[in-house]
């Protein structure tokens, strides 16, 4: 169980780190300060630990360290700050899809990967795209709103919900 | 957090084949994770090595070879559901990738690891069993190829060896007039865990008989089965309402389900009945279009 | 339901004064802090050399405990503490309601922190671990011994009421009863045409948020112990310092943003277990649960039998009800006594009963402890009452909205206990609107059965009035014209903090980001008081209107002098002074606030609002004011059923709840939105099952919570009646969302089926069983 050195690039910093090989990729993203990837089941129940590994959505206790070993990692707190949100983040906030706000940054990462492949999604479409991320305060009904809300503004053309 | 163990990460198949030999039985192999990772957390496995298969690029792939669809034992769930060959071709594999785990889970769990699991509930193996699919081991020594139906011993038990890999999955293709169907009684609509479940096959002749009929049952036995008295009722008839009726029947009857927290035995029989039913009813109208 | 198409009853006319920030959907102080995932939660804090904590707990449900023998786990390299109860001042968890001052310890309630020579339930906490890093706690878990002989144990309260059931703390098995009388039910009974007889039965379910819970403590330089923790009640301080030995003043409670509560928080969870660990080793300790420790250790909503008898007269008026109650307490009483009295005081449902007999009893077994959850008690009652309302309708032929008509709580009547309510009573405009929305019955498809269901409720908002609840606020204005609000209050998740913070910009006349609310802490904010029982608006709410509008009062005095008009003619807005009608006339708000400090004019103000107070009723009859007041609301679903498996899906799902007044709009629908689904929850999905005292749903694939595919999203209708006790005429909707949720439900299974299901959860393989009883 000896420790080996993994490159890691998290939110488009590379860091080079001495893992020993049962860390999962969450308690190594959480060791290194990605505290916005919250522990929430550590055994893909809840999604409340999912990154996108390499553009594809996983859920980060489901994966071991090593296994991401030169990978490219996006938290939730990579796709935007307070002062230039993602328009995911501020369509969370601004509809009243964030409450305790603990799913919210697995919630995130699950609509990032769903609008990269489907720009236009219908609502179906999110619901099946947060399957894996529970929640336990909306009701999903403002989750889904915020994300039909930012694709509209990440993609606003040829929007089918809103002919011109 | 999990127990210590050391993982290998090789390079090449036959690299992770030699260390699998090596290190047998004391060993697993790790793809996707979804599976192994909390068993190693519950305590389920106490391993002293585990083999980092994922990354093997030999695995990665869907193919057409010959008349065989070949789904490499790296690709994952999420792969198979993007598909085009297994659209054309297995499209009833598509239907129970769509409804395994979520989508987070399907982008790391493989169809390999789902097999190899062997949990009773596997949503990938009842497709695969109506598909006549053969599983492709690999060890250090060569290569075997097992007919699915064959490949399961008992609940996490299978014939691989500790120092075999799965490598693949076969699935010969379809003749045409081939129409399939899957099922899935789960508690709940998305990342549950099948009550029942199940994929039925009809192929049928130019007079509309049903030529050959595959019945696969999840979660209704120690292993995912095969209802065979129950084809075997449908084979050379044509699929009307009563033959279907009596094949669901017999399909209940191969049941050999268990109580737990999920379901009982009597509503996994029941439901078995009803929803081998259903779906043949649903292939017998669409065979027809 | 008898009718294809339901139209919504008119409201009264009510007139709300417009308000500048109150009732805007704003976006919440919190919610950027979060979606950016910058809010650091319990388990996302962490000290230099600091330790990490573990609980050694039972695995018995009923055993003495014969030898435990911590040495070999002490004598392990890296591991610093090793504490059982013979380590411990005061063993005793002391399960006062929380924050209350004078509340009377009632005998026999005492869970021990660590158990000692006896374990009662599967999770009893027995020894704490501290060591130098996860890895060695877990190893240190490993390495106690212990040895148990097995006692016999009670797993179901009927059981064990009876004479010679394993006692399991001592007199008896009976942790509480709690009685109704009024008026005289057998003189009731013979008035009736028509006497309904049912059983209700619902099981444990689990508060499952999704953060664990979790905690960091540590000593400081003054001997404060302070913990940093995601807790429900930061009063919990007091219990604390007397179960570790110290003063109340040393024991610090910082508590952080939480990831969902639901009453799961509210009892102690880890904050007793690291204040122990950071006084044993004067370090900084960690603990912080797996999700498979949270499902065992925390409390559950209880498990309740629930049998109905009502008399009613052709004509539909309900003469006389006699309720039975029995709950199942777990191994230790917690909260048990309060959840059975709001049960009990809510039996009835919101409907004019003369004559009423509620018998309640709360009893000892040994599975898992039981406590608060979201509604406390009262979906329990629900699920029962407004069944028995649509069974009773069905008997008298009688469509079940209008025989509830009939029997509809107005103001001015009185509650079974002789509670009069002075709040707006919109059962029926609820009701019927909720009916509405639903539109058109969708057809039956072969054996696919549509059903219509609805559910009233009535749920109190604030505490018990006997308790004596108060909550305090400070508000001030710094110079440059922001606003700081202190509140003690937890912001569970539900919007607490923000709805201060939009009252107070409202009342001080600044934009929202300008005020910042500091709060849940036990030492540098004024004691508010819980997040629990629907009090947080209602209490803290009306604290920092209290305070925000004494400090208005200064700064329109002052401005008062300076624009030689009178107080009244000026009012605050936008970061400004003005005269009211010339807006011209103004100056921005930091000037004024200046020229109050350069005057020495108290520029903050510390405000204490007061629930109404009473004294404790008669135990035997329950006579008397229980509650401030209570939300009304109802939820319909339209459900279908496969009658060949069994499962159900919600087609249609409608709530439509009178709020009094929304503070935060969307704030408010998402309580509504969110609380349903816990109620769809429990209405479908929920058990947690326990097998002879042994927890089987412990991981969430076996303790099934609803997805995002599992249910349509809920509809949320909001009134708006503008008569709660809260601020601006709010009441309360944290808990009553999900009150009536499963009797909807189990109406709209039985309505499309045609018999019914009578116990949580209707689950595929209940549906059938009902269905072969029925044929």
């Amino acid at each position: 169980m000896e420790p080996k050195l993994i490159t890691l690039t998290v939110n488009g910093h590379t860091h080079h780190v001495a893992l020993k090989p049962n860390v999962t990729l969450l308690h190594a993203l959480r060791q290194m300060g990605y505290i916005d990837v919250k522990d929430g089941c550590e055994k893909g129940d809840c999604g409340a630990c999912a990154v996108l590994l390499n553009g594809r959505a996983v859920n980060s206790c489901l994966v071991l360290a090593w296994q991401a070993d030169g990978a490219e990692v996006l938290t939730a707190a990579g796709l935007g700050t307070a002062e230039h949100p993602h328009p995911l983040q501020e369509a969370f906030a601004d509809v009243g899809a964030v409450q305790c706000g603990y799913c919210t940054p697995g919630m995130l990462i699950a609509a990032k990967a769903l609008l990269d492949r489907t720009p236009y999604p219908t609502e179906e479409q999110i619901r099946e795209g947060i399957s894996g991320n529970l929640c336990r305060c909306t009701g999903y009904a403002k989750i889904i709103q915020a994300i039909q809300v930012a694709a509209e503004k990440i993609s606003p053309a040829a929007s089918p919900a809103k002919p011109e | 957090m999990l127990p210590e163990f050391e993982l290998l990460m090789p390079r090449t198949l036959p690299e992770a084949l030699e260390m699998l030999a090596e290190h047998a039985p004391d060993v697993m192999p790790v793809a996707g994770g979804t599976n192994l990772i909390p068993d190693m957390r519950s305590g389920r496995y106490r391993l002293r090595w585990v083999v980092n298969v994922a990354s093997l690029l030999e695995l990665q792939a869907i193919r057409r070879e010959d008349g065989w669809l070949v789904i490499g034992a790296g690709v994952t769930v999420a792969q198979v559901l993007d598909d085009p060959l297994v659209a054309q071709y297995a499209p009833v594999l598509r239907e129970a990738a769509a409804l395994l785990g979520n989508p987070l889970v399907r982008n790391r769990a493989t169809v390999a690891g789902n097999l190899a699991d062997a949990s009773p509930a596997a949503d990938m193996a009842p497709p695969l069993l109506a598909l006549d699919a053969e599983v492709e081991l690999a060890s250090n020594q060569g290569t075997r190829r097992v007919l699915l139906r064959d490949f399961f011993l008992g609940v996490r038990r299978t014939v691989r060896q500790p120092h075999e890999l799965v490598t693949g999955v076969r699935v010969p293709l379809p003749p045409p007039r081939s129409v399939t169907a899957f099922y899935k009684i789960g508690l709940r609509e998305a990342d549950a865990i099948a009550v029942a479940s199940g994929a039925v096959r009809m192929d049928r002749d130019e007079s509309g008989r049903c030529r050959l009929v595959r019945i696969a049952l999840g979660s209704v036995a120690p292993t995912p089965i095969r209802a065979c008295q129950a084809e075997a009722a449908l084979e050379g008839r044509l699929p009307e309402p009563e033959p279907i009726a009596e094949a669901a029947r017999l399909a209940a009857e191969a049941t050999r389900p268990i109580d737990d927290i999920r379901g009982s035995a009597t509503y996994r029989r029941h439901v078995t009945e009803v929803m081998v039913r259903r779906t043949l009813t649903e292939c017998a109208a669409r065979s027809t279009e | 339901m008898r009718k294809k198409r339901y139209t919504a009853k008119p409201l009264p006319p009510v007139e709300l004064p417009e308000l500048r920030l109150v009732g805007k959907p704003l976006r919440r102080v919190d919610a950027l802090g979060k979606a950016t995932g910058a809010t650091v939660y319990a388990g996302d804090f962490f000290m230099p050399h600091m330790l990490h904590a573990r609980v050694f707990r039972s695995t018995e449900p009923s055993a003495r405990i014969r030898r435990l023998d911590v040495s070999r786990a002490r004598a392990l390299p890296g591991v610093a503490c090793v504490l059982t109860a013979e380590d411990l001042p005061d063993s005793r968890l002391i399960t006062d309601i929380p924050g209350q001052t004078g509340q009377r310890v009632r005998k026999g309630s005492e869970a021990p922190v660590l158990a000692s020579d006896r374990v009662r339930y599967v999770g009893e906490p027995i020894a704490l671990v501290a060591a130098e890093t996860p890895e060695i706690a877990e190893r240190a878990l490993e390495l106690i011994e212990i040895e148990y002989e097995p006692l016999p144990g009670v797993f179901d309260p009927i059981e064990a009421m009876k004479p010679g059931a394993p006692v399991v703390y001592e007199p008896d098995n009976i942790v509480a009863r709690w009685k109704i009388r009024k008026g005289d039910v057998r003189a009731g009974m013979e008035m009736a045409d028509l006497v309904v007889e049912n059983t209700y039965r619902v099981p444990f379910v689990d508060h499952a948020y999704i953060e664990p819970e979790g905690g960091v403590a540590w000593v400081d330089e003054r001997g404060v112990i302070n913990i940093r923790v995601s807790t429900q009640v930061v009063e919990h301080f007091r219990s604390i310092a007397r179960a570790v030995g110290v003063p109340h003043n040393k024991i610090h409670i910082i508590g952080t943003m939480l990831g969902g509560g639901f009453g799961g928080k509210e009892d102690i969870t880890v904050e007793i277990f690291l204040a122990l660990l950071a006084k044993h080793t004067r370090r900084p300790v960690r603990l912080v649960y797996t999700r498979e420790e949270s499902l065992i250790a925390h409390s559950k909503r209880h498990p309740f039998i629930i049998t109905h008898r009502t008399g009613v007269r052709r004509d539909g008026r309900i003469t006389a009800a006699e309720i039975e109650m029995i709950s199942d307490a777990g191994a230790y009483p917690y909260l048990s006594p309060y959840v059975l009295l709001y049960a009990v005081v809510m039996a009835t449902g919101p409907y004019r009963i003369p004559n009423v007999r509620v018998d309640g009893v709360t009893v000892a077994t040994n599975n898992p402890f039981t406590s608060a959850f979201r509604g406390f008690g009262g979906p329990q009652a629900a699920f029962a009452y407004e069944q028995q309302m649509d069974e009773i309708a069905r008997a008298l032929d009688m469509d079940p909205l209008e025989f509830r008509r009939i029997n509809y709580l107005r103001t001015g009547d009185q509650t079974a206990t002789g509670q009069v309510i002075e709040s707006a009573v919109w059962l029926e405009e609820t009701a019927s609107r909720a009916l509405e929305a639903l539109g058109e019955k969708t057809p039956d498809q072969g054996p696919v059965k549509i059903g219509w269901g609805f559910a009233s409720y009535f749920q109190s908002y604030g505490r018990i009035t006997w308790l004596h609840d108060t909550s305090q606020a400070w508000v001030g204005l710094e110079l440059d014209g922001t606003v700081v609000v202190r509140s003690g209050i937890p912001e569970l998740g539900a919007g607490q903090v923000n709805s201060l913070a939009q009252i107070a910009a409202e009342v001080l006349g600044v934009p929202l980001e300008q005020v910042t609310v500091y709060s849940t802490d036990s030492a540098l904010t004024p004691l508010a008081g819980t997040s629990t029982a629907t009090r947080g608006l209602y209490m803290s709410g009306n604290a920092v209107l209290q305070a925000a509008s004494t400090v208005r009062r200064v700064l329109l005095d002052r401005a008062s002098k300076h624009f030689e008009e009178p107080p009244d003619n000026l009012d605050l807005a936008d970061g400004r002074v003005f005269v009211r009608g010339r807006p011209e006339e103004s100056m921005p708000l930091a000037e004024l606030v200046r020229m109050c400090a350069a005057e020495g004019l108290p520029l903050s103000n510390l405000a204490l609002f007061k629930a109404p107070f009473t004294d404790p009723l008669d135990p035997e009859n329950l006579q008397g004011r229980v509650f401030p007041d209570f939300t009304f609301g109802a939820h319909a679903v339209e459900v279908a059923v496969d009658t060949e498996t069994g499962q159900v899906r919600v087609l249609k799902n409608v709530a439509c709840h009178d709020v009094g007044r929304a503070i935060n709009r969307a704030a408010v629908e998402g309580q509504i939105e969110g609380g349903s689904f816990q109620g769809l929850g429990y209405a479908l999905l929920e058990e947690y099952v326990v097998k002879e005292g042994r927890p089987q749903s412990v991981t969430l694939s076996e303790y099934l919570i609803p997805t995002s595919m599992d249910f349509v999203p809920t509809k949320a209708i909001v009134l708006e009646s503008g008569t709660g006790l809260g601020p601006f005429g709010a009441k309360g909707i944290g808990e009553p969302p999900l009150t009536p949720v499963a009797a909807a439900v189990a109406n709209a299974v039985a309505d499309a089926i045609g018999v019914r299901v009578r116990e949580l959860p209707i689950t595929p393989e209940r549906v059938l069983e009902a269905l072969k009883r029925a044929s």
